[in-house]
């Protein structure tokens, strides 16, 4: 043949030929074996390739040659590289597994104990709207949080008691740093309310016991509060309320905000309107100004500074039992300063830091008669934390916190001034593991030590976690949890040690779109409780060794799905709890501890009305107390207590919004206890007094206005 | 000589046409374009989408095809059922990754603004407060960084049509924004040859939310 047409015919039926197409083919399952669909199957550096079938294979022309990768590709799935050699002839691949990557998203979260809300997350139990919207709440975050599981409410204080365990044992923090002071200063029986407004929070996170190792020094529970990221756009915020009002400022960009606000309360005029059951000489009222600002770097990390300062008070007279000419007048005022800031920042190499420090100052002057008391809290709390993820199957969260804690208190004329000064040191390690998504396993340990008292202790802490399908899981929790007592005790005794809590949680969540079901049981012991002589208001020679434990069941349900625009939750607490603390001789069920606690929460959306009204029922079987004319201690318990609370919010404009609320409408007149004289009269009886309500119903009217230049709106008509 | 040369130029041209396909980004992205019109299942939706994402990785540097990719996961997304806020997810990811390609890119902005959109769709009651403001500064921002995109436009008027009937005020401005965006689609189509292969689509949304206004 003549050359040049060989010649000619490799030059050109050559390249053609090898243009020519291979086919591979295959299939990919997962770990379990099951066929995944969608998986993108391609050969590295061409467009060929293929999305895998419902059956999980594949098939695809190539016309590539050589030693070639074959990519399998699913977005939440190990990117899995496969070497093959392509000779021309079809290849067929052995079946391919790829592993599911473990994200937030799809793992099994620990949800013994633990109470999210969140628009973020999928776990969660309620979303920050919904604490606004709670009836009972009048608008304060504890509030709402008292219709969930494993708390109780205490009409005549306002704080969370949680399992059993007393108001100071819950403890309160702002994007991990603790508050100290977190309520409202109060005293008679008043209630109290959170000193900081919902709208500030994107999110909480609310632990009933079991909690992880990056908190402490709370016994029972925590509540961990998230501010708010960038705000959006430059907006003023106008509120006016039957209880007084405020003006709120946002300036926004893409990089910063900046919201300073203000605001009076004042329930004076309310209160020459509609009787109260307390004699107020003052009304109680307040003033605040708070500062809160974010910033946004390009490097993606977050820094934040919130700010506040207050101040109020109250004026009250009041009747000893058993003394009926003579009143007495309690003057309280307070003044109060929050300032922290935090940084946070992400790295690409899987680390994650933060730090951060805040300072709560609070003082108190009560006069009560001749008798004047000042006290001064301060406290100072530096942290530091580093979460570094190894893989996606194992975390690791360490820290260290140091905190100052001062207290100064003088009870004019007799009592000199006492003080101390306490540096905390604390250091926590905290180890998530997953075995697979459907298994997770939380260690922790936190080591803490105190300069006053020279005590340094360790409270190891373990949770579990397994998914037993898509809709449900349990968990488990167990660990130690340690407290130093109040700075009231503490100033009369410096030696005071930690008291103890061991917690155990067994843990079942049931989450189906718009159904979520939650069980759980508990048992956690007290020990080295702190004892003393005396009255609450005036302890003696307080010491630890006293013990006690608490057990029990909550049950919860909510339901946003069955009835149309219409949302529900139902809780029921049990709690067994008895504990020798205080000036209690023998263990006793605690006053703030009632056994059966029911509450119901309804909110129902009327498009037409475009208003959302809302009722709210809470009951508990009363509160014990002791009664000194019998013998024994918590000897007598009140009738039960309960409170139907209804609310109406109406959206005229997309700006404005007009609340009302009632609590208490059927005018149930709860008690919370007895208060006995301490000296028998002329009969040899104690003479009692009802802790009562403030008045049977309290009412609240607000009107909240937006006012912005809505800047995407605006700029259109300029188009 | 002659002869040798034009074998040589022959043979290079064969070898183009066989190999280099000089314009084989337009003719894999023209090809999946003409494909995505051809949906009718969440198969078929996961087919296109990864072929998008194949020339994502052979063009790296490309934000178009990471967009399309992003825009058949929620337009199936929306259209059947699955996993629709995982897959909402997904596609803002994606868009995340094509806006560190392209910054400032307002047909990305907007389709960022359109995934959230989906997720506020699927629970209203509880995310309108959050996503609500978010989903219309999106919107706001893509128009902004181009006054001539008219899916910004036509998104806008979407939500703002959902909010007017909430609220029961008049269909005034999300119809106003809905003839803008038709003359802006107007003016789109000047452009569009058999070589364009920017994002074209959002008129028919257009005409449906205009043909409520009369």
């Amino acid at each position: 043949m003549d050359r040049r047409i060989i010649l000619y015919l490799f030059f050109f039926i050559s390249p053609l030929l090898a243009y020519g197409q291979t086919q591979i083919s295959g299939r990919v399952i997962d770990e379990q074996g099951e066929p995944l669909p969608g998986v993108n199957v391609f050969i590295k550096n061409s467009y060929d390739g293929a999305t895998s079938s419902g059956d999980g294979s594949f098939e695809f022309l190539t016309s590539v040659e050589g030693d070639q990768v074959l990519i399998f590709q699913l977005m939440g799935f190990h990117q899995v590289e496969l070497n093959i050699q392509l000779e021309g002839k079809a290849l067929k691949t052995p079946d391919q597994i790829i592993r599911e990557a473990i994200t937030d998203m799809n793992a099994v979260t620990i949800s013994a104990g633990a109470m999210e809300a969140s628009d973020e997350k999928k776990s969660v139990i309620l979303r920050p709207l919904d604490i606004v919207t709670t009836p009972s709440a009048m608008g304060d975050i504890v509030g709402a949080f008292q219709t969930l599981p494993g708390t109780s409410t205490l009409g005549n204080d306002g704080r969370l008691f949680v399992r059993g365990g007393d108001a100071s044992e819950v403890g309160i923090y702002i994007d991990g740093l603790r508050v100290g002071n977190a309520y409202g200063t109060t005293a008679g029986n008043v209630p109290t309310r959170t000193r900081f407004n919902p709208n500030l929070f994107k999110g909480t996170f609310f632990s009933t016991g079991g909690y992880s190792a990056e908190y402490g020094q709370a016994l029972s529970s925590t509540l961990a509060l998230n501010t708010k990221d960038l705000s959006l756009r430059s907006q003023g915020d106008l509120s006016l309320m039957s209880v007084g009002g405020g003006y709120s400022h946002t300036l926004a960009n893409e990089k910063q905000s900046l919201t300073a606000s203000v605001n009076y309360f004042d329930l004076k005029p309310y209160q020459s309107l509609i009787k109260q059951d307390f004699d107020f000489e003052r009304a109680p009222w307040g003033r605040d100004a708070e500062l809160a600002l974010q910033k946004k770097f390009s490097n993606g990390g977050i820094w934040k500074v919130l700010a506040r300062t207050e101040a109020g008070g109250m004026k009250l007279r009041e009747q000893p039992p058993g003394e009926q000419n003579s009143d007495q007048t309690l003057d309280l005022k307070n003044t109060y300063s929050f300032i922290q800031t935090n940084w946070r920042r992400s790295f690409e190499s899987g680390w994650t830091i933060f730090t951060g420090a805040a300072l709560s100052d609070n003082s108190d002057q009560v006069n009560l008669d001749s008798v004047n008391l000042n006290r001064k809290n301060f406290l100072f709390h530096s942290k530091f934390s580093a979460i570094h993820d190894f893989s996606d199957r194992l975390s690791v969260n360490s820290g260290m916190e140091y905190f100052v804690r001062r207290y100064r208190e003088s009870r004019s004329p007799h009592n000199p001034m006492q003080s101390f000064d306490d540096g905390q040191l604390f250091a926590f390690t905290e180890w998530d593991y997953y075995l697979s998504k459907n298994w997770v396993l939380r260690s922790g340990l936190r080591w803490g030590s105190s300069s006053l008292n020279q005590e340094t202790w360790l409270d190891p802490r373990v949770s579990l976690a397994f998914r037993l399908s898509e809709q449900s899981q349990v968990s488990l929790a167990g660990g130690s949890f340690s407290q130093l007592p109040v700075d009231n005790l503490r100033v009369l005794n410096s030696q005071l040690k930690n008291s103890e809590s061991n917690h155990l949680i067994l843990n079942y969540l049931l989450q189906t779109e718009g159904l979520t079901f939650r069980a759980e049981t508990f048992y956690k012991s007290y020990e080295e409780l702190i004892l003393f002589e005396g009255y609450p208001q005036f302890p003696l020679n307080p010491r630890n060794g006293g013990k006690g434990f608490a057990q029990g069941v909550d049950i919860f349900f909510r339901d946003r799905k069955s009835l149309k625009n219409t949302d529900y939750w139902v809780t029921y607490s049990f709690v067994d709890s008895k504990r020798q603390f205080d000036q209690f001789q023998t263990q006793v069920q605690p006053g703030f501890a009632p056994k059966h606690n029911f509450s119901v929460v309804v909110k129902h959306f009327v498009t037409d009305l475009k208003s959302q009204i809302g009722a709210s029922f809470s009951w508990n079987d009363g509160f014990p107390y002791t009664d000194p004319n019998l013998s024994g201690e918590m000897n007598r318990k009140t009738k039960s207590f309960q409170n139907l609370s209804v609310s109406w919010s109406y959206l005229p404009r997309q700006n404005l919004i007009i609340h009302g609320a009632i609590s208490n409408v059927l005018g149930a007149e709860n008690v919370f206890g007895f208060e006995y004289a301490r000296q028998p009269n002329t009969e040899g009886r104690f003479e009692s007094r009802a802790i009562g309500q403030t008045a049977p119903r309290f009412l609240f009217l607000g009107i909240f206005l937006t006012l912005s230049k809505d800047k995407s709106a605006n700029q259109l008509n300029n188009l | 000589m002659k002869n040798l040369l034009t074998s040589l130029s022959l043979y290079l041209l064969v070898l183009t046409l066989a190999y280099a396909q000089p314009n084989a980004y337009q003719e894999a992205m023209k090809s999946q374009l003409a494909a995505m019109q051809q949906i009718d299942s969440p198969e078929k939706g996961a087919t296109v989408k990864n072929a998008f994402l194949r020339i994502s990785e052979m063009n790296s540097t490309e934000w178009l095809p990471l967009y399309y990719a992003a825009l058949v996961e929620i337009e199936t997304a929306f259209r059947f059922d699955g996993n629709k806020d995982a897959a909402f997810d997904q596609a803002i990811a994606t868009i995340k990754r094509a806006e560190k390609l392209s910054p400032s890119n307002s047909e990305l902005t907007a389709l960022h603004g359109y995934a959230l959109m989906g997720k506020l769709s699927l629970d209203p009651a509880s995310r309108g407060q959050e996503l609500s403001p978010q989903v219309m500064q999106l919107f706001g921002k893509a128009i902004d960084q181009d006054r001539e995109n008219p899916r910004a436009v036509i998104l806008m008027a979407q939500m703002e049509q959902g909010m007017a009937q909430f609220f029961g005020n008049g269909p005034e401005k999300a119809c106003g924004m809905a003839r803008l965006s038709q003359e802006l689609f107007d003016k789109e189509k000047e452009k569009i040859d058999e070589h364009y292969i920017l994002p074209t689509w959002g008129e028919a949304a257009a005409k449906e939310l205009y043909s409520t206004c009369n």
